[in-house]
């Protein structure tokens, strides 16, 4: 089992105490009456989908229930970093 | 008047009882789930002081996460109102009901269904986690003596897996 470790309980925790949550770091849209379809279908349905270094959301749901970012290697599935919410990407 | 009125368990009143291992059901209890950004506020509430790092247990208070405290009391406590404070104080007394789990077979039978690694879950620490599919809160009161809340609606298929564990 894959070991991930929680920037909040500051520790390594079983991969099932954890859910994936999307691709992080996707600014909401400030003022969303002013967005154009595309803007929408960016927002919503565009992500990057890459092969290799990935920054995406994790909630450490069945533990102490946050969401924070993660850098995972889409080849190897190998965590490189976590980091809480709101902090820069890494 | 409400004491007339009769507890149902959802599980066995009596202990299971194998070889190196005990499980029981606890004693009914107070709970309640506290809220807030700032502890501070929570100890001048309640008076006590009360633990910032989230797995940590100070008298009957475990940290769940970094806003969201259990608090566990017996049967009869009272707590203060949190009215104009900057905190939520939940009761969810019957939410869950509580295994005791006791023995030197404790953590290996807990670890049947839990990942979590229990040689590193120290005496006096306290966590949300998970046994199989179903979430727990695990809470270590001696080296051989485990404590899970578990929610009632799960708990008889808990007792199931612990006590199957158990026998083997
Ligand atoms: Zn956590």
């Amino acid at each position: 089992m894959i070991l991930i470790h929680c920037p909040y309980c500051d520790e390594q925790r079983p991969e099932i105490e954890f859910a994936y949550a999307g691709q992080a770091h996707i600014a909401r849209p400030v003022d969303p009456d002013t967005y154009s379809d595309e803007e929408w279908e960016r927002f919503l349905f565009i992500r990057a989908n890459p092969r290799g270094r990935h920054h995406e959301r994790w909630r450490h749901s069945h533990g102490c229930g946050r969401f924070f970012n993660a850098v995972r290697d889409t080849v190897t599935d190998k965590f490189e970093t976590t980091y809480k919410a709101g902090e820069p990407r890494k | 008047m409400s004491d007339t009125l009769t507890r149902t368990e959802p599980v066995s009143s009596a202990p299971f009882v194998g070889e190196g291992i005990s499980i029981s059901l606890a004693v009914p209890m107070m709970r309640y789930s506290l809220r807030a950004r700032q502890p501070q506020a929570l100890e001048t509430l309640l008076g006590v002081k009360v633990p910032t790092k989230i797995g940590a247990m100070e008298e009957g208070i475990a940290c769940l996460g970094p806003d969201e405290w259990l608090l566990r009391e017996p049967i009869g406590s009272k707590l203060v109102s949190g009215a104009g404070l900057p905190v939520s104080i939940v009761d969810i007394s019957e939410r869950a009901i509580c295994l005791v789990v006791e023995g030197p077979r404790s953590a290996e039978i807990l670890n049947a269904g839990c990942p979590l690694d229990l040689d590193r879950f120290a005496v006096g620490r306290a966590t949300r986690t998970i046994f199989e599919t179903v979430e727990i809160v695990l809470l270590r009161l001696a080296e051989d003596r485990f404590h899970v809340e578990v929610w009632r609606s799960f708990a008889p298929w808990m007792w199931t897996a612990l006590t199957t564990a158990a026998r083997h």
